[in-house]
């Protein structure tokens, strides 16, 4: 088999196609096959779609997207003339220079070398294939390693993609970077010194493979993967527009937390948050997870009309669907069937319409109980009390239901009644003390857990929930995507037909689009998904566009190794932590970060070395809180308030929002991970949006990572960072006796190793300059050890101290503590 | 001299992942360089603006954003029939199915006009002279260098979809805003500050909510992002030291820094950590740079004089006209400055009193200023709000006191400098300042739109085209991929105002 055209250099590609151009037909077939979905459709698309795509007005008018519309007869000749390619118009047009195309006025040209491309192209019939994203993924055996599965597959299909460019991959990255780099990715922090330490001197074969268990099953996990999830969806604790009131919405964030922790199976985590509500017998874990749907921001501002805000709030609600879960956007369809990609207007308004009837009003008062709402546990050890607490219910009732028949009473009166009730009604009529189980052995313990229960949920909060409306709004398509321009029939909720059928029997509802979602041969989401995971781990996505998986979006280098992960997911019961765990046992994620002089890659397509970039804006705080002994582990709750530079908020608040007052938290809810950071959606903490956090008013699904003076700024100076290498200072000195162990404990804890030479010189320099000026001044030291609300150690001298103090927090600015490698 | 800087062709190499990748570790390089295939030289400060789309006629851009919608009928607009009508119903045609905000549709007292208590008198320009408001004395006399248009108009007719619209091309959250968009294009000019700035004035009235949004990037990278320059503590976020550090410690500590660092680079030969060195050095100079930029002492009595006293008063509009004179004076591409506080439902003219009492030398002073130093020719200044105020009354109405609602179909901006032709009034509204009119003050038919330039118009869109075409951008091909689709700041919309540009 040749090399597919894509692993040519550009210009040989140039060479060889413009010959081809010039030899007879059969020659060209014979030299190479061009890929209609890989190669010529990205051209037209970006080309020709913009006046011939699948918004093409008029059925007279020519269509390049489908064959049929290319190849029709336009009174004596074809666009496309697949039995006389020669005679194509196509062919005439693109390299005409009287009358071309595209126009000569037109905003994109074709480059000769497309040019060539589509020529040869024609020449060879013109055929086409779906674009390849809306075909089903299905598995190709790993090149040269047929029977491979797991980590070895992944790793087959890397080797032969970097065997063409005549390497392998690079050598093992170094059990120390390696067990850094594998906690942060997993865990979003270091490994536990102890557990590196362990691994380090475990020289079992699976020494590795138990330290990955290890990370998969820390609760560290579910608060680190989670960040990501809660900035696709736009999670914000504030409503976002106009006042930006505070919202209740948080018990949603901690149950993502929760529900990546027992690695729920990633189809019923969307189910759950799409439609929760509309499961049998929902639990309280299920509607909370609806607070999905409620995610958009929202409004109230005096003035607006309601109408127009449904309509917004579902284009947002829809559009959002489109990036997280589908990787296309849909945004041009709301007011024109798509330019690029086969979604129609009229789709688009059917997809709408699975969101256009919850019962939330379009405006949202400014209340924090924006209904419907649901009461909840307020944080993770809240919601583990009650999830003991609803497992003891249900094994009472289950019990309960065997003793039905043995009881005292007529039988044939509570029987049918026992049947015939719901689980709700079943536990009442269980814990009720005159009722049909007063007599019953275990109705004490039902009664007491009953109370327990009512106790629990005295000290549950509210949180924003999706519910239908009993009867359907009625949608129609809005012309121009304007919401006072309705048109046409009222639609039934429906999906987009690119995308495979909607499953028989499923509801028209969000259930149905649920169903519809994760079906088998859903083309789209496993593979939107899997690419995420991917990106996560590896830096970025195998598709480097990860919101765009449509005809515009970048085709991905490894296309069958990203369809073999999506067929995984599925086959796997859509297991996350199985995947991860794959993901990082691979030869492929092991290796060293160093760039290649063999292999000319600056951005890893190839994969041929392990990834490196700058951590996230909360890593970065996360690291620092964890390394200095501070980090509060206590999970979830309403949002925390850590230091933030006055007036913030103020400069920008309406007067009557409640979130104008920046109200720092202390104590140590100052301390607690980033997730946990309030987040207010017009404007977030300084620290996050300087270190690329989005603002969470529009999904995010890739951060940028940009490098600036002011982060510089920020890394040195911000209260917390001074506060956290004041602690760490200290904890260097009262850890350990020497400069020399107290370096090597520092070096350990961010970067897994000992310092080399040159960088105990850097510190020893430092050290002993800081050492000398804060022995002259007591006072400075005194100044610098009192930023922060953390009191000062008494007990270590303030010279000493101070001067430790400048050296952590120097460490924690560096690129090895701040960069993953 | 760049060709064998290794950072140098990182930085490139970088510049063509943002653009073509969107991976982006964008280092604030100029995509209009690159889209024209040239490289970074184009964003030497040496040679600013060598490869824009055409030759630009403004380096610079200062908009003075007044957010909440001032009252084109109190400050610009001058209506002299309406005074008749007081307390009229506005009559039904005039309104012309106009759709209305929730707070005066179903209004007790209907729609009763209410004429403008200001008095205004006409300044001669160089067109056919333009009428003033007694509230705006200082504006009123430098109006031979302003161009002011009557008949901007919106669609929008809420405050945050309006303002994030004029702001971002985009009522819905979540695109670049027009500072992004100019970061994107044009780059940097001074390397030791940030090339957008942001201030917020202050304002006696902050009715109004400001967004992150409306400085923000979007689906850019974001460092794009406006730098907001505060007058409550640090002017730039962490820029000083903390306490008991001195500059000589900084020192120390960096030099230390890029010792590890290159340490780091020799491990792992990732030049994105040669770049990281370079920021921290960057960081290091800006500490200097900005005290010095905000260090007012030597600026001499006289333009104190011509800013007012405010200006000394840090946060005031006058103060950050004066720094924005500065900035832009030390290479700040782009500075934004918001004030609020426009948004007056009722009690019109005790707010806009005071409200124009906070710009009005402000305004005047900075294009005086620009002007005196030569820099106005080269300087962009855009005044304006999100929409403007109805003719009708809101609330209660008596010839003294009244308040109006908001107006999306016309209402009042000028520009000057930068391009644009000095003294000229353009486009005209109808007697009721409620519709864009032709020259005889008949309303236009149909209204015009977004879809096509109606001449004499201005929508939104048309205006941030302007602006892009000012400094040198076609806003047809300033375009950002985002989900498969080459994204604009105008959408598919916007026209140059050829009019109004020499």
């Amino acid at each position: 088999m040749r090399a597919p055209l894509r692993t040519i250099l550009p210009a040989q590609l140039m060479a060889v196609v413009s010959l081809l151009y010039t030899l007879p037909v059969d020659a060209a077939d014979d030299a190479y096959t061009v890929d209609f979905a890989q190669e010529v459709l990205p051209i037209l698309s970006d080309k020709c779609f913009v006046c011939h795509g699948p918004d093409a007005d008029g059925a007279e008018s020519l269509r390049l997207d489908t064959f049929a519309s290319a190849t029709a007869d336009r009174g004596g000749y074809r666009a496309i003339d697949p039995d006389r390619p020669e005679h194509s118009v196509l062919l005439e047009r693109i390299h005409s220079t009287d009358d071309p195309m595209p126009p000569a006025d037109a905003d994109k040209q074709l480059t000769a070398a497309e040019r060539d491309l589509l020529s040869l192209w024609v020449r060879q019939g013109g055929t086409y294939a779906r674009h390849w994203a809306f075909v089903p993924p299905r598995r190709q055996p790993p090149p040269g390693n047929p029977d491979a599965g797991g980590s070895a597959a992944i790793d087959a299909f890397v080797r032969s993609r970097l065997a063409e460019r005549g390497v392998d991959v690079a050598p093992r990255a170094d059990r120390g970077t390696l067990a850094r780099r594998t906690a942060l990715v997993l865990t979003g922090l270091p490994p536990d010194p102890g557990r590196l330490a362990e691994f380090l001197a475990d020289d079992r074969e699976d020494a590795y493979d138990r330290l990955v268990g290890d990370l998969l099953a820390s609760e560290r996990f579910g608060e680190h993967q989670a960040r990501y999830w809660l900035d696709a969806v736009r999670y914000g604790d504030t409503h976002g527009l106009h006042l930006d009131n505070r919202r209740g919405i948080f018990p949603y964030r901690d149950w993502v937390v929760m529900a990546l922790n027992q690695n729920l199976p990633l189809d019923q985590f969307l189910t759950w948050q799409l439609a929760g509500d509309l499961l049998p017998n929902p639990t309280l874990a299920q509607r909370v997870a609806t607070g999905f749907v409620r995610m958009n921001p929202s409004t109230s501002e005096g003035g607006a009309i309601p109408e127009e805000f449904q309509a917004k709030n579902n284009f947002d609600r829809t559009e959002t669907l489109g990036t997280v879960l589908l990787g296309v956007s849909l945004t041009c369809a709301r007011c024109h069937s798509h330019k690029y990609d086969p979604i129609t207007q009229t789709e688009y308004y059917r997809l709408l319409a699975f969101f256009n009837s919850t019962a939330e009003s379009a405006m949202d008062g400014n209340k924090y109980v924006y209904g419907p709402v649901v009461k909840a546990p307020a944080d993770q050890a809240a919601w583990r009390e009650w999830e003991a607490y609803e497992a003891e219910r249900d094994r009472l009732i289950a019990k309960a239901s065997q003793a039905v028949g043995n009881l005292a009473g007529p039988p044939d009166k509570l029987a049918p009644a026992w049947h015939r009730a719901d689980p709700a009604e079943r536990w009442r009529m269980l814990t009720e003390p005159d009722g049909p189980f007063a007599a019953w052995d275990l109705q004490p313990s039902a009664r007491e857990l009953a109370v327990r229960m009512a106790t629990a949920e005295e000290a549950f909060t509210t949180t924003l929930v999706a519910q239908d409306l009993p009867q359907r709004r009625t949608t129609r398509v809005l012309r121009r995507g304007e919401y006072n321009l309705p048109t046409g029939e009222p639609l039934e909720p429906g999906i987009l037909s690119a995308m495979g059928p909607f499953p028989e029997q499923a509801p028209r509802n969000r259930l149905g689009l649920a169903q519809w979602l994760t079906s088998p041969d859903h083309p789209l989401v496993a593979r939107v998904l899997i690419n995420r995971i991917w990106q996560r781990t590896f830096g970025h996505g195998l598709v480097r566009t990860p919101e765009d998986f449509g005809v515009q979006g970048k085709q991905p280098a490894h296309p069958q190794l990203l369809d073999w992960l999506a067929v995984e997911l599925r086959e796997s019961g859509w297991d996350l932590k199985h995947m991860l765990r794959m993901m990082v046992t691979s030869r492929t994620f092991q290796q060293q970060s160093r760039w290649r002089d063999d292999l000319d890659d600056p951005e890893n397509v190839w994969l041929g070395r392990g990834p490196s970039h700058r951590l996230d804006a909360e890593v970065l705080r996360d690291v620092a809180l964890w390394a200095s002994g501070l980090l509060d582990p206590h999970m979830g709750g309403e949002g925390v308030k850590p230091y933030q530079p006055a007036g913030m908020w103020k400069a920008m608040a309406h007067p009557a929002s409640n979130t104008k007052q920046y109200e720092r938290d202390s104590g140590q809810r100052l301390y607690r991970r980033s997730l946990y950071v309030y987040w207010k959606r017009t404007s977030p903490h300084p620290m996050m949006t300087l270190f690329d956090a989005p603002d969470r008013e529009s999904s995010c699904v890739r951060r940028s990572r940009t490098n600036t003076s002011l982060q510089s700024l920020g890394l040195l100076n911000e209260t917390q960072r001074i506060e956290m290498a004041r602690a760490f200072g200290g904890r260097l000195l009262r850890d350990r006796s020497t400069d020399a162990d107290r370096l090597q404990m520092a070096f350990r804890l961010l970067a897994c190793r000992g310092p080399t030479e040159s960088e105990r010189a850097a510190c020893a320099a430092l050290l002993q300059r800081m050492r000398g000026r804060y022995a002259a001044s007591r006072e400075d030291a005194l100044a610098l050890l009192a930023i922060g609300e953390l009191p000062r150690d008494k007990k270590l001298d303030p010279a000493e101290h101070a001067a430790w103090t400048q050296v952590a927090a120097t460490l924690l600015a560096t690129d090895l503590a701040i960069m993953l490698y | 001299m760049h060709e064998s800087d290794p950072l140098r062709e990182y930085e490139l190499m970088m510049t063509r992942r943002q653009l073509f990748g969107r991976a982006a570790l964008g280092l604030g390089t100029a995509a209009v360089a690159e889209l024209l295939g040239g490289d970074l030289r184009a964003a030497d400060s040496s040679r600013p603006l060598a490869r824009t789309h055409h030759r630009p006629t403004a380096k610079q851009v200062i908009y003075l954003f007044m957010s909440g919608g001032p009252s084109h009928h109190d400050l610009w607009d001058y209506k002299p029939k309406l005074a008749e009508k007081f307390g009229e119903q506005l009559p039904d045609h005039v309104r012309g199915g106009q759709r209305v905000t929730g707070m005066t549709a179903n209004q007790k007292n209907g729609f009763p006009l209410a004429p403008s208590k200001y008095r205004f008198t006409k300044h001669e320009n160089h067109d056919r002279g333009v009428w003033v408001s007694e509230l705006l004395p200082h504006t009123a006399s430098v109006v031979q260098e302003l161009c002011v248009v009557h008949s901007t108009f919106t669609e929008a007719i809420n405050h945050d979809p309006a303002i994030t619209y004029i702001q971002t091309g985009s009522q819905i959250p979540g695109r670049p805003s027009l500072g992004a968009w100019l970061s994107y294009g044009l780059g940097s000019m001074n390397e030791n500050l940030p090339h957008y700035v942001v201030m917020h004035a202050h304002t006696s009235f902050p009715e109004q909510s400001l967004f992150n949004r409306l400085w923000g990037t979007g689906f850019m990278p974001s460092d794009h992002q406006g730098m907001l320059m505060r007058s409550q503590g640090d002017p730039v976020l962490y820029l000083s030291n903390p306490a008991g550090v001195s500059r000589d410690d900084r020192r120390a500590q960096l030099d230390a820094l890029a010792a590890m660092n290159q340490a780091q680079h020799e491990r792992f030969a990732d030049p994105e950590v040669l770049a990281r060195i370079r920021q921290h050095e960057m960081a290091y100079r800006m500490q200097a740079s900005v005290p010095e930029l905000m260090d007012l002492s030597r600026e001499p009595q006289a333009t104190f004089r011509l800013y007012g006293d405010a200006a000394r008063q840090p946060g005031s509009f006058a103060a950050c006209c004066l720094n924005a004179r500065r900035l832009v004076e030390r290479g700040v591409r782009n500075v934004q400055i918001f004030h609020r506080g426009w948004d007056a439902h009722g009690n019109l003219p005790k707010e806009h009193e005071s409200q124009c009492k906070d710009i009005d030398q402000g305004c005047a002073a900075l294009i005086t200023d620009l002007k005196q130093r030569g820099m106005l020719d080269e300087t962009l200044v855009v005044w304006g709000g999100e929409f403007g105020r109805t003719a009708y009354c809101q609330g209660g109405l008596t010839r003294e006191n009244y308040g109006r609602d908001h107006h999306p179909r016309c209402f009042t901006t000028w520009l000057a400098g930068g391009g644009i032709k000095p003294g000229i009034t353009y486009g005209q509204t109808d007697d009721y300042a409620y519709n864009i009119a032709d020259q005889d003050g008949v309303p236009l038919v149909p209204q015009p739109t977004k879809e096509a330039w109606t001449p004499g118009t201005m929508h939104i869109h048309d205006l941030n085209a302007t602006i892009l075409h000012l400094v040198g951008i076609d806003h047809k091909r300033l375009t950002y991929r985002y989900q498969g689709r080459d994204f604009r700041l105008t959408d598919i919309h916007g026209h140059v105002m050829h009019d109004l540009i020499a």
